[in-house]
């Protein structure tokens, strides 16, 4: 059903069908009747440069069907600009678009643009909440929302809050730790390591987190990361870790992650080398037997392995 | 929910024999063949501007798979490289698409909406390389001008030019193509060649590296969230262009460190730790299940409590002794796939990511090979052939080409082995070294990219590995086959990119 041919108002545009090289084309796709027609229009239009609010309609209808299309956005972006189109109303279509392509990364650069250019984040917050509704771990919309703190100094502005919310929600949203990470240290991180009273609260509110779900690894990387970036010794949580695992009472281990980083800190303690691999071999051969080749691996690290000739008979023998 | 008292210790499973799953070739050959000789349905219209990197994975699949030349004939195969050629953009590179081509409308004024593609640069040359071409009709000067071009002052790669303008994205993914083309055009020569300007590679280096999270993975820029198909991309960019540390060039650690210039992966120790963490046994949203009763858990969560093992809760030794009898869900572990996030479910394309990451690094035993093994062929394979993103979905290219790439890269017997880096056949990687253009840019015995022994990197203890898990217990459940549901339809379910970036 040809739309564009019979259409008046396109009637002085001449199509550029397109040329698809050849007899033997790859990945060819069965397209629509609908979808060849507006793409020899958009053709057509592009060739021509047209500014126009009808080309508004024709790049919608093909972001309906071809959202990944890399020029048709930059192309859309540049027509609402230069017919002073209201912005407003983009946002809203753009709404309704990335609920229907929710894994889109080219709608995500566009409403960038338009946010950019009307200068306000009004209505962003709500709009995130709802697409964290259908997946709060959605990757694009964490890296808008990162993008809309730096853009408009949000870092003061609900933005911790919102994310204890989220862990509240969830404690093992990985991305929501992430976006702690980001809104502690992302202006300034070397600055904020040196903060003992910042990186103490961090380690806290990660102890509090372990506390919930010993079992889980956003928090334990986490801590590891405070630790490592602030060059504080591993060793200052031993004690912790202790609480969920130890080598004294190796049927009651309650975190596989706890284990590791006591693994990690034996291997660094003087004459603990001992400890370091129980610590081992308890992950591999009891509480994390998938990972059995890794845990070995680590213990062909530690002093007095014999590097690879030690790896390779400890693999075979995981 | 299954109760977490019944996990048990593999010390503790039943030694009996599980059936080892098969790899269904000539399903999978159907399947692609049918990609490469009839219309892509209707579904994939969201990916028409994927076009160039779904005919990579078209062609390329066939290659792993060994039958593209017994399946097609010289002529069409020179018909397949026509087409690619067909897409080479007139100021170099190639259009992802015929889609943006105006034909004979085409002017100075309108040329800005049809620019060349990184991606599918990368992916029409690795395709050509495949189909046997020598790249000789490759525009590569004006190629390599190009490429520069596209790199922004943070050393990061754009996507396309516009109207003078770096567009697109600014992560790994583009980086990963850069050098990838770089790298098939120019070998690791660093400088200008032939008169072109090369890109800036230590800046390059450093945009990477800022690109580290504080977990040991690697993001699409600063700060954002690790994620292994960007982990992936990283790796294998400074690969290409020989900047990985010298710990990723061995799998033995105490080798001796030898002064090279700036190198990625700041911690690689830390790296290896967060790939091995992908690896998981929480395959669907059945697999939640709680290790403490008081976690703020939600259903709609899952995380990787699921893969660790607990013994203090059984309630009687009698308890216990009856477990041992019967298998019970701890059999689970015995299938593992591959997360691209922490405390996400395994996604079949994943198996790539992580497992040619840690291939890369020269680290591959580390992942648990027949498990990954078990996961792609009992969960995700599907009847139809290809591979699902999750167990149940229907197949589609993307995730059917990286599961295969996964299992190439695991040496299933079937399948040509893998090169980790371009993620193409050995067979397909070695053409690149007997380009006549290129070895009077590269020498006789340059290009490479700083690989010795590439062949036979971590083998034995792979073998062993293998052995060694290949008799682990086993219990006889048998495992239900992927639902069929779309049948011969294929989907592309993500409507992601040429790298699902959001998956798993």
């Amino acid at each position: 059903m040809p739309k564009y041919a019979e259409d008046p108002a396109w009637e002085d545009v001449v199509p550029i069908p397109q040329d698809d090289g050849g007899p033997n084309p790859l990945a060819a796709i069965a397209y629509t009747e609908e979808y060849s027609e507006a793409m020899s229009y958009l053709r057509a239009v592009m060739a021509n440069n047209e500014m126009s609010e009808r080309v508004l309609d024709l790049t919608e209808d093909i972001i309906n069907m071809n959202p990944a299309h890399y020029t048709v956005w930059l192309y859309r972006a540049k027509v609402l600009f230069e017919i002073d189109a209201d912005l407003r109303a983009e946002t809203e279509w753009v709404n309704k678009t990335a609920f229907r392509h929710l894994k889109n990364y080219q709608i995500w650069h566009h409403r960038q643009l338009i946010v950019d250019k009307l200068g306000s984040a009004e209505g962003e917050a709500d709009f995130i909440a709802r697409m964290f509704e259908k997946d709060a771990k959605n990757y694009h919309v964490w890296s808008y929302r990162q993008w809309l703190v730096r853009r408009f100094d949000l870092w003061e502005d609900g933005e911790l809050e919102a994310v204890e919310e989220l862990l509240k929600k969830d404690v093992r949203n990985n991305s929501a730790w992430n976006h702690r990470w980001f809104l502690v240290f992302g202006k300034d991180q070397d600055g904020a390591m040196k903060d003992k009273a910042v990186t103490d609260r961090e380690i806290e509110y990660a102890k509090a987190a372990i506390e919930k779900a010993p079992q889980n690894q956003s928090p334990w990387n986490y801590l590891r990361g405070i630790l490592r970036l602030s060059a504080q010794p591993l060793s200052t949580v031993k004690a912790f870790a202790s609480r969920y695992a130890s080598l004294d009472d190796a049927d009651s281990v309650n975190s596989s992650h706890a284990l590791d980083l006591l693994a990690d800190i034996f291997a660094q303690e003087e004459g603990a080398e001992e400890e370091a691999r129980q610590a081992l071999s308890l992950l591999a051969e009891r509480y994390d037997p998938i990972r059995a080749n890794y845990w070995n691996y680590r213990a062909s690290l530690l002093n007095g392995s014999a590097g690879e000739a030690k790896a390779k008979g400890q693999s075979a023998a995981a | 929910m299954p109760s977490p008292f019944s996990r048990l210790s593999p010390a503790l499973e039943p030694h009996t024999q599980l059936a080892e799953p098969s790899f269904d070739t000539k399903r999978h050959v159907t399947y692609w063949l049918r990609c490469l000789k009839t219309f892509l349905p209707n579904v994939y219209t969201a990916n028409d501007s994927n076009r160039m990197t779904f005919a990579f994975f078209v062609v390329s699949a066939l290659d792993l798979l060994d039958c593209l030349v017994p399946h097609t004939t010289a002529a069409e195969r020179e018909g397949y490289a026509q087409w690619i050629y067909h897409c080479q953009h007139p100021a170099g590179g190639f259009r992802a698409f015929p889609g943006t081509d105006f034909g004979d409308r085409r002017s100075a004024q309108n040329e800005c909406w049809d620019p060349a593609n990184l991606p599918a640069t990368y992916f029409a040359l690795a395709t050509l390389l495949v189909l046997g071409d020598d790249l000789e009709r490759v525009k590569r000067r004006e190629c390599l001008a190009w490429l520069a071009k596209l790199q922004r002052p943070d050393g990061g790669f754009g996507e396309t030019l516009v109207n003078g303008r770096i567009e697109g994205g600014s992560d790994t993914r583009f980086g990963y193509c850069a050098t990838g083309v770089r790298w098939i055009l120019r070998g690791t020569v660093e400088g200008p060649v032939e008169g072109v300007e090369d890109v800036n590679v230590d800046q390059f280096v450093q945009c990477v590296s800022l690109s580290e999270t504080y977990d040991g993975g690697i993001s699409d820029a600063p700060f954002h969230e690790a994620h292994a198909g960007f982990t992936y991309c990283a790796i294998s960019a400074l690969s290409f262009v020989d900047r990985l540390p010298h710990g990723a060039k061995t799998y033995d650690q105490n080798a001796r460190e030898d002064d090279r210039p700036l190198a990625g992966l700041s911690d690689l120790h830390a790296t290896i730790r967060w790939l091995a963490s992908r690896q998981t046994a929480t395959l669907d949203d059945d697999d939640e299940v709680d290790t403490n009763g008081d976690e703020t858990d939600t259903p709609s969560t899952c995380h990787d409590a699921h893969t660790f093992v607990r013994l203090r809760g059984f309630p009687s030794e009698q308890g216990e002794q009856s477990y041992k009898e019967r298998p019970t869900s701890h059999l689970d572990l015995q299938w593992a796939g591959f997360n691209g996030r922490c405390n996400k479910l395994a996604d079949t394309c994943y198996a790539f990511w992580v497992g040619a990451s840690l291939d890369v690094l020269h680290k591959a035993p580390i992942a648990s090979r027949p498990r990954s093994r078990r996961y792609l062929l009992d969960r995700t394979q599907h009847p139809a052939g290809g591979f699902a993103k999750h167990p149940g979905d229907p197949p589609d290219i993307y995730h059917s080409y990286l599961g295969l790439a996964a299992l190439a890269l695991m040496r299933e017997p079937a399948l040509k082995p893998l090169d980790a880096v371009m993620c193409v056949s050995v067979a397909a990687r070695r053409c690149v070294d007997g380009l006549r253009w290129r070895r009077s840019i590269v020498g006789e015995g340059g290009g490479g990219r700083g690989e010795e022994g590439e062949e036979g990197k971590g083998e034995g203890v792979t073998k062993g590995t293998e052995r060694t898990e290949g008799t682990e217990a086993r219990g006889g459940e048998s495992r239900p086959a992927a639902p069929s549901s779309a049948g011969t339809t294929a989907s592309a379910s993500d409507g992601f990119a040429y790298m699902a970036i959001s998956g798993g």
